[in-house]
């Protein structure tokens, strides 16, 4: 076979290698996004298996710890539902009582261990017009 | 005031319909009146949109509250600049926004080509005035920046710019990512004309590339910019996160680097037609499809917009686009085919075609994990994304294949290499390539991909160096010139291709500072003024923390003093800020951290102000020490050198 026959056998291999690479990074990769109920109904332990989930801060739910200030546990809560949620690193600016955030992390004894939270990029101030003009 | 802003975005659409229809009945009935009304009419849409524009900055800097746009994005103590640049802060002003850059092109390419390319024009004007068109339908009926407040008392303040985004880099990034994002209409609005009218001749190809090179140039500064501002001010001590709308920037521009390479075979062979049109019309609709992924909050990210029913829209545009570009691709798929001469696998066509699998192939896998959760969602019923390890895990294996070609490619012959030409441009940065490995493997380093990534950036270096330094050598020796004049003049008669090698040069200096990452360490602590700690081979420590009071914020500043081996090496004054600090709602001030870095060519170190117990004087501190991110924006110069040297027009002489 010379090689114009050969081409466009190579590029159409190739180009199937790289679907089944793509697939195969998908192996371990998963992250689901669920809603606080869903996650209840599955065993209250999901070893090594990453979630993420959104929702809002409930009002006074964040407490510090007195001794690691870092060490921090919130009341995540979607509707309804609510999920106690623990994280240890430093939070992102915007972090505060009732803000809508997306956490990721790991479903322990029905506690929610996050290991990443995000707020949403600040485009534009959160406020309402009334409160500015009063 | 409002009331002539809206006027002017309505006079627009109707005059772009009126342009539109004058153009089409030209193309039938060949009356030149015609095209020449219809070329002033879409002169004339582009001066509505510029009126149009300047009357929304002119409110916006008088703080003129009555439009909600206004009071949404202003405030009275917002910066006058801030205020200029709050014209892109939200969804309808960004949208005339990118119907003003727009317009600024079409304006552009009618004058650009009052002689040239007569038969094209027609088929490029109607395309984008139909472009414009139907971004002026959602400026005007769905996200209208002139909207006025809709509340029931007096407003005499707005709620100003959030103080994240009061950043130089924030203010120029989006206006740089448009002249990208907006710019590949241009392209793509020659390649519908030369589909139409069937006329593919070189100087169509001259144009095509140019066009596309610049904005992808635009685009490519746009997307580095966003990672430079997140990294220098986000504080996650991170560049890319791979989020669905960093995602949607880096497609487009993926396809688009694939055109600017196999061009060149078209160039050279007139073959690959087909797929040189396939790439524009992609990288258009890719565009499209980003700014429908971005505005339309489809797929969750940190950096979406609220929705309304403006994704429908652009999805139905992009659906429309695409089904025309089928139709149009098929209908003259016999006058673009062209025969695919491949003599062998080791030539530099060859080279060029695997360049462009390889991009196409990235952009694909990008595409797919940016819409797994879309597809997941229809089919189980859960949205399922994939994060950064998965775009990491398979994007780089295939980063470094195309650094590998980044080396061969040009070392390849057209038509064919031989095995002599091989041996003589090989030897030499494959040799380096081997000996930078085992340097580096000695010196401690065994993390393969870091290992591969300096051995094939050696490998390229050297192989371009080798390519400047022969060509500077054959003028020494036949021309009698100085190495300096020698390396100027080989680069100002080659400019496309030298250019290209700095590009390359730029690319690979990148690819360092990205395998700097295998190497990065952080750490966070809670601290009290006088504790140690220790990061790597760094000592830090806390000496001080004092409050200021500025005229918008309060501050507190973190002194750090960071040592190695007892040498001082610099001292760090990362901050915590609260805006609004004074106003009695706690809810309504704004903690911002100001980080702070010492930035060196072998590593960043990263030092965020996380959070200041005011009670106990505990201070959350963040530190990391990140290597080689230097050696990213500097790559990032250079790309930007190489693409300007190689858009630098030459003066055609009379007979050439």
């Amino acid at each position: 076979m010379d090689v114009k026959k050969k081409f466009p056998i190579v590029i159409i291999s190739i180009a199937f290698l790289l679907v089944l690479w793509v697939v195969l990074g998908f192996e371990g990769n998963e992250l689901p996004y669920v809603t606080i109920q869903e996650l209840k109904e599955l065993k209250s332990s999901q070893p090594g298996k990453r979630f993420r989930l959104g929702g809002n801060i409930q009002e006074g739910s964040i407490v510090r710890d007195s001794h690691d200030q870092l060490d921090l546990t919130f009341v995540l809560e979607q509707g309804d539902e609510s999920l106690r949620v623990t994280y240890h690193k430093i939070v992102p600016d915007m972090f505060k009582e009732g803000i809508e955030v997306i956490v990721e992390g790991y479903y322990v004894n029905g506690k929610f261990q996050a290991d990443n939270i995000m707020t949403k990029c600040a485009s534009r101030y959160q406020g309402d017009l009334r409160e500015a003009n009063t | 005031m409002p009331l002539y802003g809206a006027t002017l975005l309505n006079l627009s659409v109707g005059l772009a319909i009126l342009a539109l229809v004058v153009l089409v009945i030209y193309v039938k009935k060949g009356d030149y009146r015609l095209f020449l009304t219809g070329q002033r009419a879409a002169l004339g849409v582009s001066f509505l949109i510029l009126l149009a524009s300047v009357t929304l900055v002119a409110n916006l800097i008088k703080g003129n509250f009555d439009i909600d746009f206004v009071a949404q994005y202003t405030s009275s103590a917002t910066p006058i600049v801030y205020k200029f640049a709050a014209l892109w802060a939200g969804q309808s002003g960004s949208l005339l926004f990118w119907v003003l850059i727009l317009s600024f092109y079409t304006t552009l390419v009618i004058f650009q080509n009052r002689v040239r390319h007569q038969q094209l024009m027609p088929y490029v004007m109607i395309t984008l005035v139909a472009i414009m068109l139907f971004f002026l339908i959602l400026v005007n009926f769905v996200s209208n920046p002139f909207k006025p407040v809709e509340v029931d008392f007096v407003i005499r303040d707005g709620l100003g710019l959030n103080p994240l985004l009061q950043n130089w880099a924030m203010a120029i990034h989006p206006p740089i990512l448009y002249l990208g994002y907006v710019g590949f209409s241009v392209p793509f609005a020659f390649a519908v004309a030369a589909l139409i009218s069937r006329r593919l001749d070189a100087l169509w190809i001259r144009t095509m590339r140019r066009w596309t090179l610049f904005t992808w140039l635009a685009m490519g500064c746009g997307i580095i910019l966003g990672g430079y501002w997140a990294y220098n001010e986000l504080g996650w001590g991170g560049y890319w996160a791979w989020d669905p709308v960093e995602n949607a920037s880096f497609m487009p521009w993926l396809t688009a680097t694939a055109f600017i390479h196999s061009i060149n075979i078209q160039k050279k062979k007139n073959m690959l037609r087909i797929w040189n049109m396939v790439l524009i019309i992609a990288t258009f609709l890719l565009s499209i499809f980003g700014t429908f992924l971005t505005r339309s909050g489809v797929v969750s990210s940190v950096h979406s917009f609220t929705q309304s029913s403006i994704g429908p829209m652009l999805l139905g545009f992009f659906l429309f686009v695409l089904v025309v570009c089928i139709f149009l691709v098929l209908y003259r798929l016999k006058d673009l085919r062209s025969e695919i001469r491949m003599r062998s696998f080791l030539s530099r066509e060859s080279g060029f075609l695997f360049n462009n699998v390889v991009f196409v192939g990235l952009c694909f896998a990008v595409l797919w994990g940016t819409l797994f959760p879309i597809v997941s969602e229809a089919i189980q019923g859960t949205q399922i994304s994939v994060g950064i390890p998965f775009f990491n895990q398979i994007a780089i294996p295939i980063g470094l294949l195309l650094l590998f070609l980044t080396g061969v490619g040009p070392l390849l012959a057209w038509r064919r290499t031989s095995r002599e030409s091989l041996i003589r441009n090989f030897s030499i940065p494959f040799l380096i390539g081997v000996v930078t490995f085992l340097v580096a493997f000695v010196l401690g380093i065994r993390s393969i991909y870091p290992l591969i990534t300096l051995s094939l950036s050696f490998f390229v270096l050297c192989a371009i160096g080798l390519e400047f330094y022969r060509g500077v050598r054959v003028r020494i020796r036949k021309l009698g010139e100085n190495v300096v004049l020698a390396l100027t003049r080989i680069i100002s008669k080659n400019r496309s291709r030298y250019g290209g090698y700095i590009v390359h040069v730029g690319v690979v200096l990148m690819f360092i500072g990205f395998a700097g990452k295998a190497f990065d360490v952080d750490h966070e602590w809670t601290m009290e003024v006088g504790d140690e700690v220790k990061l790597a081979e760094y000592t830090i420590i806390l000496t001080n923390v004092r409050e200021e009071e500025r005229p918008n914020h309060h501050a507190w500043i973190a002194s750090l003093l960071i040592t190695q081996n007892e040498k001082t090496i610099t001292q760090l004054y990362p901050e915590k800020r609260i805006y609004f600090h004074r106003n009695p709602d706690p809810n309504r001030r704004q903690p911002h951290s100001e980080l702070d870095i010492y930035s060196t060519f072998k590593e960043d170190i990263y030092a965020v102000f996380g959070g200041f117990n005011t009670q106990k004087n505990l201070v959350s501190l963040k530190m990391m020490v990140n290597r080689l991110v230097r050696w990213i924006w500097v790559g990032g110069y250079l790309l930007l050198f190489g693409t300007v040297i190689a858009l630098w027009p030459i003066k055609m002489k009379r007979g050439e």
